[in-house]
């Protein structure tokens, strides 16, 4: 349930992001799009406004201030960027730490 | 994919991909195409005009959005806990509005956003606005001197940025942001900013809506007139709804006072509602605030597209409030080129729904804008007096007309280059030229240019009439003869011949020319030239007149010469 919502969160925030960019270089709104990595839709002004909007819906949707631009995020192994399923997996393992403590 | 209208250059210290995102993809007339300056180097972007930016393509349009820390020096060391004196700080600014004023003249249109600061900005706390040397006062002192200092320069607009950062409330500024992106503000400030530079610029293309018409029962006021009466309206006194229907109206003749035209359109009585707008003691606006009405039983939309043409605009230039859902969507419908906002149920919005439409804004406020409404009232009495007065000629002396002469100045050159460029039907040579070359023309030797003020006992239909002479030796030609619709009829064409012939003659003109160019649209002023006593050369399109026999004055016209 937890992470459908998460998915909403990060397709509201391409959707916010496709308002930016020209129409050749719309940002298809799915969970497996690759956003970042070899073939990614995002340069890395886009990965900054990603991160920015799903911290900021996050924040509204769910009510949890988490952060996604902290040396963490970045140290992943799998890159928790590369597409919305994985960036969802990794904001609810934030989560649930935050419920843990 | 529309080409674009504007071709827009940005000029930021700051990250301004995301804005230019907004503006370039914003749906809205006109399409722009926006390209970025260098980042971070205003400066030297507005002092050079060698760099690519200004050629690849040429800007149409510029906007200049700066940060007061960063742009300004002695702001920066201000804020760091320097001691700057103010007089430091405003010269500094003095450059910076001399760079935008040279830089207007490379444009169109420049807008510049006002400077703002982040609300978590404490500054010196409760000293901020009582010390010299607060940031806050400071930065009022830093806009007011970029207002004045460019209030001369024609094309370049301030916008007040500290209304966008104020509807985008905590979304505004995100220190993150700029950490990570070197992005000042947040989506929700571009996405306003984009709202108002479109305005603006609709507004300098003359796409302005210039007319709201008026739904009446549940829209300017609470309740149905007709089954009530209108000592039972919900409006004024005190009761939350009644007040907000007043405050309402207040905003609409806010509207008016700034070249707005009102109108209504309403299913109802015609009589019991003028008798409401009459007697109510709470109505904010009365029956000469209204440019028209059509009241009355008709389908809505008919009545709107009869009302817009009785007052000689076109449909895109209206917009159209009514509470009804069912009556906008038959507008929508019908008439696509007015626009119908979406209203809310909720009285007590109606006023900020009203102000939240962001389609009146206008580059200049002339005489004839403030005056529009007045003009429309006066014909209405002009009809109303025709009908009682038996023959035209008659009608026409009743009317005590006047027309006031003047040369063509620095003060009546915005009004006569708008006449010159706007009007179609009648205008000899239909000529469109810049303020600066009318005033070229018209200065050169041999050359006259006069303008016409005509005035009536019900009112002042403004400057509504130009013509131009050129003498050489003993020939004169009228190069251009306009007049406003709004006079057409009423012996204001035969008076400005009297003067232009009478003017020629003084110079040594012996026979002058009047020759028309024919248009699409120009046809009315043949049909005057026809009739108007001038004799025909044989090419049909020719006319002439010789001074040694004055033209003659119509004698319904008062004529009065303005010194020059």
């Amino acid at each position: 349930m937890q992470t459908e919502a998460i998915i909403r969160v990060i397709l509201e925030a391409l959707e916010e992001l496709n308002r930016q960019r020209p129409a050749e270089l719309q940002i298809p709104r799915t969970p497996e799009t690759v956003l970042s990595g070899d073939g990614g839709q995002l340069d890395s002004l886009g990965l900054v406004n990603l991160i920015l909007l799903v911290e900021e819906g996050v924040a509204d949707k769910l009510g949890v201030r988490i952060s996604l631009s902290d040396e963490r995020a970045m140290a992943q192994e799998a890159n928790p960027f590369r597409n919305a399923n994985l960036l969802a997996a990794y904001i609810r393992r934030l989560l649930e730490e935050k419920e843990s403590v | 994919m529309r080409e674009p209208d504007y071709q827009c250059l940005i000029v930021s210290d700051f990250n301004v991909s995301n804005f230019a995102g907004y503006l370039d993809n914003d749906p809205e007339a006109p399409r722009l195409a926006c390209h970025c300056g260098p980042f971070g180097q205003v400066v030297q972007v507005l002092g050079n005009r060698d760099l690519d930016c200004w050629h690849s393509p040429p800007p149409d349009c510029l906007v200049v959005w700066t940060q007061p820390g960063r742009v300004i020096h002695g702001f920066s060391q201000l804020m760091a806990g320097g001691n700057v004196a103010l007089d430091e700080i405003l010269a500094e600014v003095d450059q910076f509005a001399a760079l935008l004023a040279a830089a207007a003249q490379q444009v169109k249109s420049v807008f510049v956003p006002t400077w703002v600061m982040p609300p978590f900005e404490r500054g010196l706390g409760m000293l901020d606005l009582k010390m010299r040397a607060g940031f806050s006062v400071t930065r009022m002192r830093m806009n007011l001197r970029l207002v004045e200092a460019l209030e001369q320069v024609p094309n370049l607009y301030l916008l007040n940025a500290e209304r966008w950062f104020q509807l985008a409330g905590k979304a505004a500024f995100n220190p993150k942001a700029w950490y990570l992106g070197k992005i000042a503000y947040g989506n929700d400030v571009y996405k306003e900013a984009v709202r108002d530079i479109k305005a603006g610029l609709r507004g300098i293309a003359g796409q302005a809506r210039k007319l709201i018409l008026l739904d009446l029962d549940d829209t300017l006021w609470g309740g149905i007139v007709g089954d009530i009466g209108w000592e039972n309206l919900q409006l004024g006194g005190h009761d939350a709804a009644g007040e907000a229907f007043v405050d309402f109206q207040q905003a609409l003749k806010a509207l008016k006072s700034r070249g707005v035209l009102l109108g209504i359109v309403s299913k109802n009585e015609e009589s019991v509602a003028l008798a409401a707008i009459d007697e109510h003691p709470e109505m904010v606006l009365r029956r000469d605030d209204f440019a028209g009405w059509r009241i009355n039983w008709g389908d809505k939309a008919l009545n709107v597209a009869d009302l817009v043409a009785e007052l000689n605009l076109g449909l895109q230039s209206v917009v159209f409030i009514d509470d009804n859902p069912a009556e906008r969507a038959r507008v929508r419908e019908a008439l696509p080129e007015v626009l119908v906002p979406d209203w809310p149920e909720e009285k007590m919005l109606y006023r900020k729904t009203l102000q939240e439409l962001a389609c009146f804004d206008i580059p200049v406020l002339s005489r004839e804008d403030l005056d529009r409404t007045q003009m429309y009232v006066a014909e209405r009495k002009r009809k109303i007096s025709r009908h009682e007065v038996g023959s035209l000629e008659e009608w026409l002396a009743s009317l005590e007309i006047k027309v006031v002469v003047e040369e063509l100045d620095e003060s009546n050159l915005p009004r006569a280059t708008q006449l010159l460029n706007k009007t179609n039907q009648l205008n000899l040579a239909t000529r469109r030229m810049t303020e600066a070359e009318l005033l070229a023309w018209a200065r050169q030797p041999n050359h006259s240019l006069r303008v016409f003020r005509v005035t009536d006992k019900f009112g002042d239909y403004g400057l509504t009439g130009l013509a131009s002479l050129t003498v050489e030796a003993t020939r004169g030609r009228i190069v251009d003869f306009i007049l406003s619709c709004r006079v057409m009829g009423r012996r204001v064409e035969e008076t400005i011949f009297h003067h232009m012939l009478e003017l020629a003659a003084e110079q040594g003109a012996r026979e002058v020319l009047v020759e028309y160019l024919a248009t699409p649209k120009n046809k009315p002023c043949l049909t005057f030239l026809e009739s108007s006593g001038l004799s025909r050369r044989e090419d049909g399109t020719t006319f002439f007149w010789k001074t040694a026999e004055p033209y003659p004055r119509p004698s319904q016209v008062e004529i009065e010469v303005q010194p020059a």
